[in-house]
């Protein structure tokens, strides 16, 4: 049955913009689980972590034997440091903002 | 030439998400009355047995549609005020009490529920699903008894809007300074299972003092957590001024129909050391108060405002697209989640930047509210000295 169904294609297409596009690949330097960061600015992080990513982490796995489980919010230093890592290195790049009118239609658009 | 952007305002859902959702609080459906609760397209009635457990059936009778809401509880039933036929909290028919027999076709729909907190949830699932206990919100350890003030509540019907406008409100960083006159200083997103969290700490802007979340000497610090579609649990740590409160925020809603919903608000307070009862019920209040001046504060957003199914964001926009994915798999079949709608997503921005620009447009604020109150002051005297 259908959710909230959008009227517009272009819609389809800013949502892919949105949650995929300008991602930068990451592992984790101390467990290897791998995630996908989006950094808009300096003051900004995106982490997409996938289930496989999550079961890897070794913080996470410990986390998860607490009695009441693992607190959702909590987030992983290791990944956090690799992260700072792969950005110095310039691994992840800064300002990989998104912007519709970096799509294509609309650059057809602007001519 | 640019392109004009358009709004696309999509369809609304055909169903109601699967989840908990909460009918408000237990102490209210107690007093041996049937109680009428609008939900999901239609009306529910939950009234409490011999035992006081409480049961929630479809509000109309599966005979000639009576209502049940305005019938009358009979030992553990609820009879039918149009030729009293007696349900029971399993949805079978008991007893017809002018009848040999009750068909065997007799059932109506029931709703499973659970009192936790002090309140009542239901599960509620278009495919029928068995209730997930799994899935409940945690039990709030302290609450219901002297350690805290008992729950305050409060409902507000918003008729023109769907309820996922109160969902997006997790990811919405700018509109606390706009709608809520207060100060982001931190904000950071977490969306995994069937849970998605907002953390904010925050202080109140001191040119809309007494108008939003406090003043400048507010300072919140807030962790608000969704356990599943509908059931917002709001730690809030306030400190005023050096005086430090724990307040517990509950923010939930049900769907009343494809474009309504009623939103519910209670909170308790943790009963300070050394304060006395009332002084605690008086703190609870005064919070229940500004919270329900924030609501009120979203609601006039949401009945006014266009549906967007495409919103058009900048780079210190919350990730609305993230979130609403998330929000999708409880409108979709349990076989049908897809991965991304429950696998981990975290959202950091530091606020820095957008509380340089908010910063300086409160102090312009303040500078011109100086200068009027300045020159009303001079006419004034100017007045009294023509006067005189
Ligand atoms: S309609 Fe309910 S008893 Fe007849
Ligand atoms: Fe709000």
């Amino acid at each position: 049955m259908a959710y909230i169904v959008p009227s517009l294609r272009e819609t389809l297409e800013d949502r892919e913009l949105y949650t995929r596009s300008s991602l930068s690949d990451v592992t984790c330097r101390q467990c290897q689980a791998r995630v996908m960061v989006r950094k808009n600015s300096e003051h900004h992080t995106s982490i997409q972590w996938t289930r496989e990513a999550v079961e890897t982490c070794a913080v996470f796995s410990d986390l998860d034997q607490r009695e009441d489980g693992r607190p959702v919010h909590s987030a992983c230093p290791q990944l956090v440091a690799s992260i700072e890592y792969a950005v110095s290195e310039g691994m992840v790049t800064v300002g990989a903002g998104v912007d519709p009118a970096g799509l294509d239609r609309d650059r057809r658009a602007d001519d | 030439m640019t392109e004009t952007r358009v709004l696309d305002a999509g369809s609304v859902p055909e169903r109601f998400a699967r989840g908990w959702h909460c009918l408000g609080l237990e102490r209210d459906f107690t007093d041996g009355k049937p109680h009428s609760v609008q939900a999901f397209g239609g009306k529910l009635v939950v009234w409490s047995d011999s035992e006081g457990e409480l049961h929630v059936l479809d509000g109309y009778c599966r005979h000639m549609g009576g209502d049940l809401t305005q019938g009358t509880v009979k030992g553990d039933e609820i009879a039918c005020p149009f030729h009293d036929w007696r349900w029971g909290g399993d949805g079978k028919c008991k007893a017809i009490p002018y009848a040999k027999r009750v068909p065997l076709r007799a059932r109506t729909q029931r709703y499973e529920s659970v009192v936790r907190n002090g309140m009542l949830m239901i599960w509620h699932d278009p495919e029928g699903s068995a209730a997930d206990h799994e899935s409940l919100p945690p039990v709030l350890e302290g609450v219901g008894t002297d350690a805290y003030t008992a729950w305050t509540w409060n409902v507000i019907e918003v008729d023109n809007a769907h309820c996922r406008e109160i969902i997006d409100n997790v990811v919405d960083m700018a509109h606390f300074f706009y709608i809520h006159f207060a100060f982001p200083t931190n904000f950071r997103n977490v969306f995994e299972g069937d849970k998605a969290t907002q953390f904010m700490e925050s202080t109140g802007r001191p040119d809309m003092k007494a108008e939003g979340y406090g003043d400048e000497d507010l300072v919140l610090k807030s962790e608000a957590t969704y356990f599943g579609p509908s059931y917002m649990i709001n730690w809030l740590d306030t400190d005023y001024k050096g005086f430090l409160t724990k307040v517990i925020l509950i923010n939930c809603h049900i769907p009343t129909g494809p474009n309504s919903f009623n939103l519910q608000y209670g909170l308790c307070v943790e009963k300070p050391e050394g304060v006395d009862e009332a002084t605690a019920k008086y703190i609870g209040d005064k919070y229940a108060e500004t919270f329900e001046q924030g609501f009120l504060q979203d609601v006039a957003i949401w009945q006014n405002k266009a549906p967007v199914q495409n919103p058009l964001l900048c780079e210190e926009d919350g990730p609305v697209y993230q979130l609403r994915r998330w929000y999708e798999q409880f409108y979709v079949d349990q076989a049908d989640i897809e991965p991304e709608m429950v696998e981990r997503f975290e959202f950091e921005v530091d606020t820095t930047k957008a509380n340089e620009n908010w910063r300086a447009e409160v102090a312009e604020n303040l500078a011109r509210k100086e200068a009027e109150d300045r020159a009303a002051a001079e006419a004034g005297s100017a007045v009294e000295t023509a006067d005189a």
